[in-house]
């Protein structure tokens, strides 16, 4: 066989071991900050008795989940209601195959790494509908048909808000934005008025963070589509959803905000070894910085409710994001960019 | 197990029990398969509605459904009912058709614990019925037991109760809007409310004792004389309580997407309020300016001076306005108070049981929820012939058939939460 074929094939399976043996502390660590912050924020201690500082408390959380009994209910269609936290939390683990960690630490660098990415997250969709209608549970399905709602219009005003970038930087390719972004600045300059606030807020409706977090909307549909789930299944989409959070932050830094680049222009990149461990202290720096506003917002806000997400959706964020493609044209073609 | 005694006709019993228990034995036997669901033979559907003919037109309307409706069970088990309320949602998708509130609960029978106590243990018993203003829980009993006996209270022990029943106003009303916060997804304000509430409590258990059921009126007086340093503590919070309201109103007031979400949800107009006897808080904000302090004046309240507050229009932000408005209010008489508060005894003499001669008494007041009142019957025995309470929360819950349909299923519980019904004293 092909020795580069070989080799391609051996960095795929390391690639994508480890970002699964990734998800997980990740979503140990999302998980973390946000019962400190909030505790932070809500003038309380938080946790503090696991490890120093509390510092294990999602750990035990997750070790929890696994030890708790695993139940189906009796008129649950049991084949879904089995694979839906698995479709839910491998769109999750999927789309992490082509987040740029660092320079050299992408583990799939796809000519289409943008599309792929929204491509794949976007099937975690059908996992909260098929879990929402597999509950045999009237909040489940009003869960899921919510998320389905939700997710699938913001998908769009969140897609087109990226194809203003793509103009800009010529590219579908991650690793191609983020060159882009080192010889001509953040993206996030060009896009500041229009494009990058769209894409925020429709990021946060995408991945149900408050305030769009209709779908588990707890003090009106118990748990959405999870409310029947328990155990390592309900494990599952607790950790998708931070995995999620996590995920569309280190998007949001690559596409917006220079990525691995430091904020500075030089060095903003060093090469070899050493490039890749200054990306990665970049990259993480500023993906926990975003996690960390997403649970600011959590604090802070009330939830919007159905009526007026969609409404936002469709009567705001979809015109706005097509004035902001009109406009981004423009100025490509104007500034000769 | 089978049932061998004559079923007693007027209790419905909607499980065939010999039949059930006939497939138990036959499926345990291997003669058949097992039953699928426990609902399959109860009586109930899925969401537990009486499988029952309808008695009253009112379950008629509510229990048919049309086309493309189901019922939505919220409740008695649902993280966000206040308390083990359960309300049966009918709903078209997510908009809801007509909404049931079931009561019952938490019903203790209070009222026949009442009449089966003395006069002075029966104060005792009224403080878990609103178990978050149970300062005037005692309140009313007290007034109507003294007027029965004929005593009354010495002056000082009056401002004490004013004192005490406006510090548990604030925090009341602080509690329901941390609560309508709560219940939109907004999760900080509910733990600036505790704060609140916790600095009050501490007061409040200094003179008492107690930190949640204080047990602090008596027939003719209270139980305990306030010190200097309890009026410095006071005088200490007091300095810096509004911070807390005012954290909560910057996070609040002028939040955008709670004014898109609360602004013109769940309107009562005054003359609704009025026809369903409505009162407190939730009737003042829709424009109607009853206050039992102002309108049957007892206790000190005619000395202190204050306005009825009232807004206009009569949705879920102006019951928030007038809670916050009624917090600063309360504050301003907790300060008038304190200036005022006379020297002299607290507690006038009466016997260990007391036998007021044949007669009846009411008594009103002004409780965070609205009107709360006592009507005590006696017949010269030691314990109340009669003992009646009107709840305030339990008669402004009626207005959520009212309110809610049109709404979204996700408005059910702001709507609630901003009529502010406390479980404990609609089901007593």
């Amino acid at each position: 066989m092909d020795w580069a074929l070989i080799q391609g094939i051996g960095r795929f399976v390391l690639a994508t071991t480890l970002l699964l043996l990734l998800t997980i502390p990740t979503a140990f660590i999302v998980i973390q900050i946000e019962l400190k912050v909030i505790a932070g924020m809500q003038l309380r201690y938080g946790p503090n008795r696991v490890g120093p500082w509390g510092l294990f408390q999602s750990t035990i959380h997750g070790f929890k989940v696994l030890a708790k009994e695993d139940t189906i209910p009796d008129q649950a269609d049991r084949v879904s209601f089995t694979i839906a936290p698995w479709m839910v939390f491998m769109a999750a683990a999927m789309s992490l195959l082509v987040v740029p960690f660092a320079p050299g630490a992408i583990a799939a660098d796809f000519s289409i790494g943008v599309v792929y990415f929204f491509a794949v997250l976007g099937l975690s969709v059908v996992g909260l509908l098929v879990a929402g209608w597999a509950s045999y549970n009237k909040y489940s399905l009003l869960g899921g048909l919510r998320s389905a709602a939700q997710m699938v219009s913001y998908e769009i005003p969140l897609t087109l808000s990226v194809v203003g970038v793509v103009i800009l930087t010529g590219s579908l390719s991650f690793s191609a934005i983020i060159a882009h972004q080192l010889a001509h600045g953040w993206n996030l300059f060009w896009q500041l008025p229009l494009g990058f606030p769209i894409f925020y807020i429709a990021s946060l409706a995408e991945i149900n963070r408050t305030p769009f977090d209709m779908i588990e909307a707890d003090s009106e549909l118990v748990a959405g589509p999870f409310t029947e789930y328990s155990g390592m299944r309900f494990g599952f989409f607790f950790f998708a959803e931070y995995v999620a959070l996590f995920i569309m932050s280190s998007i949001m830094v690559a596409l917006f905000f220079g990525g691995w680049l430091a904020p500075w222009p030089f060095p903003g990149q060093l090469s070899g070894f050493a490039g890749t461990l200054y990306g990665i202290f970049w990259f993480f720096l500023k993906t926990y910085l975003f996690v960390f506003i997403a649970v600011w917002l959590r604090t802070t806000l009330p939830r919007v409710r159905v009526d007026q997400l969609m409404g936002t959706a469709w009567k705001v964020l979809l015109p706005l994001s097509l004035i902001n493609l009109f406009l981004t044209a423009i100025a490509v073609v104007v500034f000769n960019l | 197990m089978t049932r061998t005694a004559e079923p007693d006709p007027r209790i419905r019993d909607p499980i065939d029990l010999e039949r059930v228990e006939e497939d138990r034995l036959r499926a345990v036997a291997g003669l058949a398969p097992a039953p699928r669901t426990g609902t399959e033979y109860a009586g109930f559907d899925l969401v537990g509605i009486p499988d029952r003919p309808p008695e009253t037109e009112r379950e008629r309307e509510m229990f048919t459904l049309e086309e493309g409706e189901m019922l939505v069970n919220m409740g008695p088990q649902h993280p966000s009912t206040h308390g083990v309320m359960r309300l049966v949602a009918k709903v078209r998708g997510e908009v809801i058709v007509d909404i049931d509130p079931v009561l019952g609960y938490l019903h203790r029978g209070i009222e026949k614990l009442c009449e089966n106590a003395t006069y002075t243990t029966v104060l005792t018993y009224v403080d878990p019925m609103d178990y978050l203003s149970t300062m005037h829980n005692e309140h009313a009993p007290a007034i109507a037991f003294e007027k029965l006996f004929g005593v009354k209270a010495p002056r000082r022990a009056e401002y004490i109760r004013a004192l005490v029943v406006e510090l548990n106003r604030v925090f009341s009303h602080g509690l329901m809007i941390g609560f309508l916060a709560l219940d939109m997804g907004g999760i900080t304000p509910i733990l600036y409310s505790f704060i609140n509430r916790d600095e009050i409590v501490d007061l409040l258990s200094a003179i008492s004792g107690q930190r949640m059921l204080f047990n602090f009126f008596r027939v003719g007086g209270v139980n305990w004389d306030v010190n200097d340093e309890f009026l410095s503590r006071l005088g200490t919070w007091h300095s810096r309580a509004l911070k807390t309201v005012t954290d909560n109103e910057r996070l609040i007031t002028e939040n955008e997407i709670f004014k898109a979400r609360t602004k013109g949800m769940g309107a009562l107009s005054g003359q609704q309020a009025i026809d369903h006897g409505v009162t407190g808080p939730n009737l003042r904000a829709s424009g109607v300016p009853f206050d039992v302090r102002k309108a049957h004046p007892y206790s000190i309240y005619p000395e202190l001076e204050f306005e009825v507050i009232t807004q206009q229009s009569g949705d879920v932000y102006a019951r928030y306005l007038q809670r916050i408005a009624e917090i600063k209010q309360s504050m301003h008489l907790i300060d008038q108070i304190m200036d005022r508060m006379p020297h002299g005894a607290v507690q006038t003499q009466v016997p260990g049981i007391i036998r007021p001669k044949p007669g009846r008494a009411y008594a009103a007041i002004e409780s965070p929820r609205g009107l709360y009142s006592v009507y005590a019957i006696s017949d010269g025995g030691p314990n109340p012939y009669r003992f009646r309470m009107r709840d305030p929360s339990f008669i402004s819950l009626q207005v959520m058939p009212l309110l809610m349909p049109g709404h979204l299923l996700a408005d059910t519980m702001a709507v609630m939460a901003s009529i502010d019904p406390v479980m404990g004293g609609v089901d007593k």
